[in-house]
C-alpha cells in the first residue's frame, strides 16, 4: 500500500534531509519550521503489463477499438516520445516497444503494409540508433530502421511538413507531412509530469519552428500558470487549439501510459524513502557513496548516474480520443503526485538533479539547470505558486557541468553571447530567436548531428520566465560564481549563506518550503 | 586532508542526524505517516552462531566467571544428573535477583553452560542494541516476550537448534525473596517439544543483590545452588498438571537445600513442602527471612580445594 | 657621456630567454636579457639635415619585448647591428637647429631608417613615398638598421641621447602631453594597416589581440574605414573595455572567438582531427594583433574564403593550409609610410578623448629600473596597462 505525500515540518526530531546537487547530493539541516514536501509513495504497479495493454487498445475511450481502424491498404503512422521521456531513462523493455508490439500484431493481423514509425522529437536533438532501439525494442527496430520506416522526425525538412492552416488566434500548424497524410496516427505516449501528453503530444511534438514559436516564447510562458497545469496554461491552450484543429484532419488514436515514482533502483533507493525510516544500510550506502563522488573523477560521476535505469511500474494505459484519454491520465498522474500544500511561503528551496529531460546522456549545462529549477520544478504546482510573489527561490546545483558540444552547440553562444547582453526572456527573445533559430550552421547539426535546435536553449529560457517575473530573487548554493552571476543570479556557499543574501528582500525569518523532488511531485498549493 | 575531514564531518553528521545507539525518532508531523513498527526488538540469531559463542566464552570465563566469583562464594549440588541426562532440556529456577542468571550458568558444566540459552524479558533485555548485545555476550540471553506478541526468535526454534534453555516462569524477579506464582510457558515448552524439565533451586541471592540493587552486598555472600532430578510431562498429562509438578519440585529442591534431601523427601511424600511461596505474615518478617544467608555460620575462608 | 640600455649580442641569454622565457617570463627580465644599463658616448652628427635629440620619453614595444626573449626570427639579424640602444617609439627635444625645426623643439620620430637619412639615392619604394619598404636598409653611411633603436650608429629611446634625420622628425603640436605623443608612432603604424587590410563598407573585421597594438588598429578602422562589424579579441577585463571606447562592436574572449564568428556570420564550423576547430565562412578581414601562432591562425580559420588576414604583429610560425585552401590575402604591415601621411593621421587620432585617456595611463620607469619595466610590460595587459615606456630624464 503506498502512502500518500504530505507535508512535513522540520522540528528537532527531523534528521538531515537529501537535497539533490547535480552529480550527486548533499544532507542539508533545514531550519526548524521548514516545510518540505514529500510526494506520495509509489502506487502499485499494474499486475499484467500486456493484459493492461490489450485492454486499453481494445477498448478505448470515445472511439472504435484499434483493430476495426486497421485495414488492409491503409497508410499508418505510430509516433512516439523521444529520449526526454521518462526521466531517468526506463530499465528496458520500454513500455513504448511494448505498446508499439501490440499496435504492430493488430497492424500484421489486418494486413497493413505501409507503416512508419516516428519519433516525435520536434526540435530535440536526433536519437541515435542505440537510444531509439531501447525505445521501441530490437525486434520493431529490426523490422523497421533498415528500411527507413524508423526514424526521428525532422523540424527543418522542409519537403516533409505539412501545412494544415493556422488556428482561429492565427496559429500555424505545420506538422510531420506523413503523419498528416495518414490514415491513422497512432501516438504512443509517457506521461511521466502533468504537463505530458494530451494535444501536447502530435501538436507539439511533430511541428516545426514555423508551428511552435506560438506558444513557446516568453509572453506565453509567463501566462502559463502553471504549464503542469493545462487547464491554466496558455502554453497548453495554445497547444489544444492547435490539436483540434489537426483532429479534423488526421484521426489520432492517441495511447497514454503512466507511471510510478519507482526511480531510484537498489541501492540508491534510499534516495527515494523518507530520511527518517532509513535503515542502518541505507546510512551506511548513503555516507560510502557520498565519500565515493567526493573523490569520484567527474567522469566516473557522470557515468555513475547516467547509467542508472529506472525501474518504473505502470500505472495505467489509457488509448482513444486524445481528451478523453488526458483526462483519465491526468487522473493517474495526480494520484503519483499532488499533494496538497497549504499556503505559499518566502522562500521556495529546490535541488536540482543530474538529469533533465534534455540532458539524458549529456551534460546538464547551467542554462539547463535553470530550466530544471526554475522551469519544470518551480511549476510543479496547481493553483498557484509554492512561494510569494517577490519571494526568493534557492537552488541547489554546481553548475560546473559544462556544455555538451555534440547536443548544445547553440547554447554556448546563447550563454557566451545572448545571456552576456540580457537574461531577460523577453528582450533575449526578440532580438536573437530569429537569428538562431534560421542559423544555417545550428539547422546543419539538427538535421545531421546530434544538436538540439538552434532556438532550443531560447526554449529553455522561457521556460523560467514564469519564475523569473514572479520571484525577486535567486540564489544558487554550492554554485560557481561567475556562472550563477552571468545566469542573472547568484550564488551562496550555503543555505545559511543564501538565506543570509535573501534576508533582503524576504526578511531575517521567512517561511521556507523546501520540495523533495525526485521522485515527481505536483503542488496544489491552495 | 579535506576529504578526511569531509567524512569525519558526514559521519558526524549522521550519526546524530539518525541518533546512532539510539532509538531513531519520527518528525512529529510526520507521525501519521508511519505504519507502527512491527517488533522494536532487536534480532538475537548472531548470539548462537559460533563467532558470538566463542567471544561468549572469553566474555564469561576471563569477564563474568573471576567477576562473580570475587563477589561471592557458591556450593553447587546435584550435577550429578546431568551427567545422566541428554540434552537439550529446560532448567527451570526460581527469580530473587539479577544474580540468578550467571550464577546457573557458571555452576553449569561448561559443555552444557555453552550451549543454555537464557529467556529474557524482550522489553528490557533487547530494547537497546547495546543492551541485547551486551546481555546476549554475558548472558546468552534470546528475547521472549512477557506479554505476548511475536518474536524475533522462538523459544522452539532454540529448542531445535538444540539449545537448552533457562526460563524463570515466575517472569519477573521476587520483590521479598519468595518465590512467586508460576507462569505456563515452561510447562508447555517442555510438553510441546517433548523436552525434560530439569528444576533448580537457589538460595541467596536475594540476600547478596535483591531487586533495586545495582550490585552485590559487600562480603562474598554465600550462595547454594541444586539440580534437580529431570521431570517429563506424561502423554496424557495436561500442561496445568505438569506445571504443577514442575512447581512442586523446586519447591521440593529448595526444602532439600534448607534441610536434607531425607527429610525433604518425606515431606514431599506427606505432602508438607513447606510453601516455596512464603508465610502469610508482614512483609518485613517475610524479607528478614530471606535476607539470612543460607550457611550464616559458613566460615569467611574454606579448603580451596572444596570452593566451587 | 650618457646613460643608456643597451641591447648586445649573447648567445646564451638569447638562448635561455627563447627556452624558458615562456613558462618562466621572470627570467626574461631577469639573466636572459641581453640588455645591460652602460654609460656610453653620445651618438654623434656629421651630417646636414641629422641633429641630436634628448630623449624625454620611450616606450616598450611588443618587437622589443620578442627580440629580447630571443623569440623574434633570426631573419632579422641582419638588419639590426649590435649593440645598439633599443627604442623607436621616441617623444623627445632638439638639442640642435634641424633645418625648420628649432633647437628645443618637441618631437616624434617615424624610426624608419631611409634612402634620405642614409644619404643614399631614393630606391623605388622610397621615390613613390613608401619609406616602410625602402630597400636600402643596411647600406649608406649608417650601419645596418631597419629602425632607430635597432642601429647601432643612431642610438635609440632607451638612452639620454639619439640622432635623427629631418626626415624622420614630426613636431608635437602644442598642448600635447609627452605620453600622448609617445602613441602616435604605435598609432601612425595602426593607421598604416588600416590602410592595409583594405576594408570596404559594411565590411567584418576580426581584430585579433587588444594590446596597444590591436586598440589602436580598431581606433583606425573605425575612423578611417567604412567597416561594418569589428570583433575584437581581448583576454583581460580593461581591455574589453577599452576595446568598445576604441570602436569595438563585439569583444570576445580568446576561447569564444571562432563560435562568436561563426554565429554572426552564419559560418559552418568543422572539427578537424588532432587540430583546431576552423570555420566555412567567416569575417571578411582579420587583423592578426598579438603575432603568436595562436593568435594568427585564429585570424587564418575565422576568414571567409577570398578574405584578407593582415599580419599586424611579427609573426610565429603558423598552419598556412587555410592561407592556400581559402585563398586568403595574406599580406604584411610594417610600420608606417611616408606618402599616407601616417603620422599626421596618427597625430589626429592621438587627440581624441579615447586615446588621451588612454595615455593618462602610461606607465614611465626611470632607465636603471629597465628589469622592473620590462617586468611590466611583459604582464600589461594582466596589469591593466596598454603602454610601459622609459624616462630617461627621470632618475627615481
Amino acid at each position: 500500500m503506498s502512502r500518500p505525500g504530505f507535508v512535513l515540518d522540520v522540528d528537532d526530531r527531523t534528521p538531515p534531509l537529501i537535497v539533490h546537487e547535480g552529480l550527486g547530493f548533499r544532507l542539508e539541516s533545514f531550519p526548524l519550521g521548514t516545510r518540505v514536501v514529500y510526494p506520495p509513495e509509489s502506487l502499485p504497479a499494474v499486475p499484467d503489463v500486456d493484459q493492461a495493454i490489450r485492454d486499453a487498445l481494445l477498448h478505448p475511450h470515445d472511439m472504435d477499438p484499434l483493430p476495426e481502424l486497421l485495414f488492409a491498404g491503409m497508410k499508418l503512422t505510430i509516433a512516439f516520445d523521444d529520449i526526454s521521456l521518462p526521466l531517468p531513462t526506463m530499465r528496458p523493455p520500454d513500455i513504448r516497444g511494448r505498446i508499439i508490439e501490440h499496435v504492430l500484431t493488430m497492424a500484421a493481423d489486418a494486413g497493413v503494409d505501409d507503416v512508419e514509425l516516428i519519433a516525435a522529437n520536434a526540435l530535440h536533438r536526433r536519437m541515435t540508433e542505440a537510444e531509439l532501439k531501447h525505445i521501441v525494442g530490437e525486434r520493431v527496430f529490426r523490422s523497421f530502421y533498415p528500411q527507413g520506416k524508423l526514424y526521428n522526425f525532422d523540424a527543418e525538412d522542409r519537403d516533409n511538413l505539412s501545412h494544415l492552416g493556422t488556428t482561429e488566434k492565427g496559429e500555424d500548424i505545420e506538422i510531420s507531412k506523413r503523419a498528416a497524410e495518414s490514415d491513422l496516427l497512432v501516438y504512443v505516449n509517457v506521461n511521466l509530469v502533468a504537463m505530458d501528453g494530451g494535444h501536447k503530444s502530435v501538436g507539439i511534438g511533430l511541428a516545426s519552428y514555423k508551428s511552435l514559436r506560438h506558444h513557446h516564447n516568453a509572453k506565453t510562458m509567463v501566462q502559463s500558470r502553471s504549464f503542469m497545469d493545462h487547464k491554466h496554461s496558455a502554453m497548453h491552450h495554445s497547444a489544444w487549439r492547435i490539436g483540434r484543429v489537426i483532429k479534423d484532419t488526421v484521426k489520432v488514436f492517441q495511447i497514454e501510459t503512466t507511471l510510478n515514482n519507482d526511480i531510484f533502483p537498489k541501492p540508491y533507493d534510499f534516495l527515494q524513502k523518507r530520511e527518517w525510516e532509513w535503515s542502518i544500510k541505507d546510512q551506511a550506502t548513503m555516507l560510502g557513496m557520498r565519500r565515493g563522488l567526493s573523490i569520484a573523477p567527474p567522469k566516473l560521476k557522470h557515468k555513475m548516474f547516467h547509467d542508472l535505469r529506472s525501474v518504473y511500474g505502470l500505472t495505467g494505459v489509457n488509448a482513444g480520443e486524445v481528451e478523453a484519454v488526458h483526462t483519465k491520465t491526468l487522473e493517474k498522474v495526480h494520484q503519483q503526485h499532488l499533494v496538497e500544500v497549504q499556503g505559499q511561503s518566502d522562500v521556495l528551496v529546490m535541488g536540482i538533479p543530474y538529469v533533465g529531460p534534455y540532458n539524458v546522456n549529456s551534460s546538464l549545462n547551467p542554462i539547463l539547470a535553470t530550466c530544471m529549477g526554475l522551469g519544470y520544478y518551480f511549476n510543479s504546482y496547481i493553483g498557484q505558486p509554492v512561494v510569494r510573489k517577490g519571494g526568493a527561490v534557492i537552488l541547489y546545483h554546481p553548475l560546473n557541468e559544462g556544455f555538451n558540444q555534440l547536443h548544445h552547440p547553440s547554447y554556448v553562444d546563447f550563454y557566451e553571447e545572448v545571456l552576456a547582453e540580457s537574461t531577460d526572456p523577453a528582450v533575449v527573445g526578440e532580438k536573437y530567436e530569429q537569428q538562431f533559430a534560421e542559423d544555417p550552421w545550428y539547422r546543419h547539426l539538427y538535421r545531421t548531428s546530434h544538436a538540439y535546435h538552434g532556438v532550443h536553449p531560447f526554449y529553455m529560457w522561457y521556460w523560467a520566465a514564469h519564475a523569473m517575473d514572479h520571484v525577486d530573487e535567486v540564489i544558487w548554493v554550492g554554485a560557481d560564481r561567475k556562472v550563477a552571476a552571468r545566469l542573472g543570479f547568484r550564488a551562496a556557499s550555503t543555505l545559511a549563506d543564501a538565506l543570509e543574501m535573501a534576508s533582503g528582500t524576504v526578511g531575517t525569518s521567512p517561511s521556507i518550503t523546501y520540495l523533495h523532488n525526485p521522485p515527481h511531485l505536483l503542488a496544489h498549493v491552495r | 586532508m579535506s576529504f578526511l575531514k569531509e567524512s569525519v564531518d558526514d559521519v558526524r553528521l549522521v550519526s546524530r542526524g539518525w541518533r546512532w545507539g539510539r532509538r531513531a525518532q519520527v518528525p512529529r508531523s510526520a507521525e501519521e505517516y508511519v505504519p507502527a513498527a512491527k517488533s522494536t526488538v532487536f534480532p538475537s540469531d548472531w548470539s548462537r552462531r559460533k563467532p558470538a559463542m566463542a567471544a561468549r566464552e572469553v566474555a564469561q570465563k576471563a569477564g563474568l566467571q573471576p567477576l562473580f566469583r570475587s563477589v561471592s562464594r557458591t556450593r553447587v549440588e546435584g550435577l550429578d544428573v546431568l551427567a545422566r541426562t541428554e540434552g537439550p532440556v529446560i532448567f527451570v529456577a526460581n527469580h530473587a535477583s539479577h544474580l540468578d542468571t550467571p550464577l546457573i550458568l557458571l555452576s553449569l558444566p561448561d559443555e552444557w553452560r555453552r550451549r543454555t540459552a537464557v529467556a529474557a524479558a524482550a522489553d528490557y533485555f533487547f530494547d537497546t542494541w547495546w543492551r541485547a548485545v551486551g546481555s546476549s555476550l554475558f548472558f546468552n540471553t534470546f528475547p521472549i516476550d512477557r506479554r505476548g506478541g511475536t518474536m524475533a526468535a522462538t523459544p522452539g526454534e532454540v529448542l531445535a537448534d538444540g539449545w537448552s534453555l533457562v526460563i524463570f516462569p515466575e517472569g519477573t524477579r521476587s520483590t521479598d525473596g519468595w518465590m512467586g506464582k508460576f507462569r505456563m510457558g515452561a510447562a508447555f515448552l517442555a510438553k510441546e517439544h517433548g523436552v525434560p524439565v530439569v528444576p533448580v533451586a537457589h538460595r541467596g541471592t536475594f540476600a547478596a543483590m535483591p531487586r533495586g540493587q545495582g550490585w552485590p552486598a559487600r562480603g562474598r555472600r554465600q550462595l547454594t545452588i541444586r539440580f534437580g532430578e529431570p521431570i517429563s510431562a506424561g502423554d496424557d498429562e495436561s500442561v496445568r498438571d505438569f506445571a504443577a509438578r514442575v512447581k512442586d519440585s523446586v519447591a521440593a529442591l529448595l526444602d532439600e537445600d534448607r534441610s536434607t534431601w531425607w527429610e525433604a523427601k518425606r515431606r514431599s511424600a506427606d505432602g508438607t513442602t513447606p510453601d516455596p511461596t512464603g508465610p502469610p505474615v508482614a512483609a518485613w518478617r517475610r524479607v528478614w527471612e530471606q535476607t539470612e544467608s543460607p550457611e550464616p555460620d559458613a566460615p569467611a575462608r574454606r579448603l580451596a580445594a572444596w570452593r566451587r | 657621456m650618457m646613460l643608456a640600455l643597451e641591447m648586445f649580442r649573447s648567445v646564451p641569454r638569447t638562448v635561455a630567454g627563447r627556452a624558458v622565457g615562456g613558462r618562466m617570463p621572470g627570467i626574461l627580465s631577469g639573466f636572459a636579457a641581453p640588455l645591460r644599463l652602460m654609460t656610453i658616448a653620445e651618438p654623434k652628427i656629421d651630417r646636414p639635415g641629422w641633429a641630436r635629440l634628448k630623449t624625454r620619453l620611450s616606450g616598450i614595444c611588443g618587437s622589443d619585448l620578442g627580440m629580447l626573449s630571443g623569440k623574434t626570427s633570426l631573419y632579422f639579424s641582419a638588419v639590426v647591428s649590435l649593440p645598439f640602444v633599443p627604442g623607436h617609439e621616441v617623444v623627445a627635444e632638439l638639442i640642435d637647429d634641424c633645418e625648420d625645426l628649432p633647437a628645443g623643439a618637441r618631437v616624434v620620430v617615424d624610426p624608419v631608417l631611409t634612402c634620405a637619412a642614409r644619404g643614399v639615392e631614393a630606391c623605388s619604394a622610397c621615390s613613390t613615398g613608401a619609406t616602410n619598404r625602402c630597400e636600402r636598409i643596411t647600406v649608406g653611411h649608417l650601419a645596418p638598421g631597419l629602425q632607430t633603436g635597432f642601429c647601432k650608429d643612431t642610438g635609440g629611446g632607451w638612452g639620454q641621447q639619439l640622432t635623427a634625420h629631418r626626415s624622420q622628425l614630426h613636431p608635437v603640436p602644442e598642448g600635447f602631453s609627452d605620453e600622448q605623443a609617445i602613441l602616435i608612432e604605435p598609432l601612425a603604424c595602426a593607421v598604416h594597416t588600416a590602410l592595409r587590410a583594405g576594408v570596404a563598407t559594411n565590411d567584418r573585421v576580426l581584430i585579433s589581440g587588444a594590446g596597444s597594438v590591436g586598440l589602436f588598429a580598431t581606433l583606425a578602422l573605425r575612423h578611417l574605414t567604412d567597416a561594418g562589424e569589428i570583433i575584437v579579441v581581448a583576454k583581460h577585463a580593461h581591455q574589453k573595455e577599452l576595446a568598445r571606447e576604441f570602436g569595438a562592436t563585439e569583444v570576445v574572449a580568446p576561447g569564444e572567438v571562432l563560435r562568436r564568428v561563426r554565429r554572426s556570420t552564419g559560418a559552418f564550423q568543422l572539427k578537424p582531427e588532432f587540430s583546431a576547430p576552423y570555420l566555412l565562412g567567416g569575417v571578411d578581414v582579420a587583423i592578426d594583433a598579438v603575432g603568436s601562432k595562436q593568435s594568427l591562425e585564429t585570424a587564418l580559420h575565422a576568414t571567409r574564403a577570398g578574405g584578407r588576414v593582415v599580419l599586424s604583429g611579427m609573426p610565429a610560425a603558423a598552419d598556412l593550409s587555410a592561407a592556400w585552401f581559402r585563398e586568403l590575402e595574406v599580406v604584411g604591415t610594417y610600420a608606417s609610410a611616408q606618402h599616407e601621411e601616417s603620422f599626421r593621421i596618427a597625430t589626429e587620432l592621438a587627440a581624441t578623448d579615447a586615446v588621451q585617456q588612454l595615455a593618462k595611463n602610461v606607465a614611465s620607469y626611470p632607465l636603471h629600473r629597465w628589469r622592473e619595466a620590462l617586468d611590466h610590460a611583459h604582464s600589461a595587459g594582466r596589469l591593466g596597462t596598454v603602454k610601459v615606456a622609459f624616462d630617461p630624464r627621470s632618475s627615481r
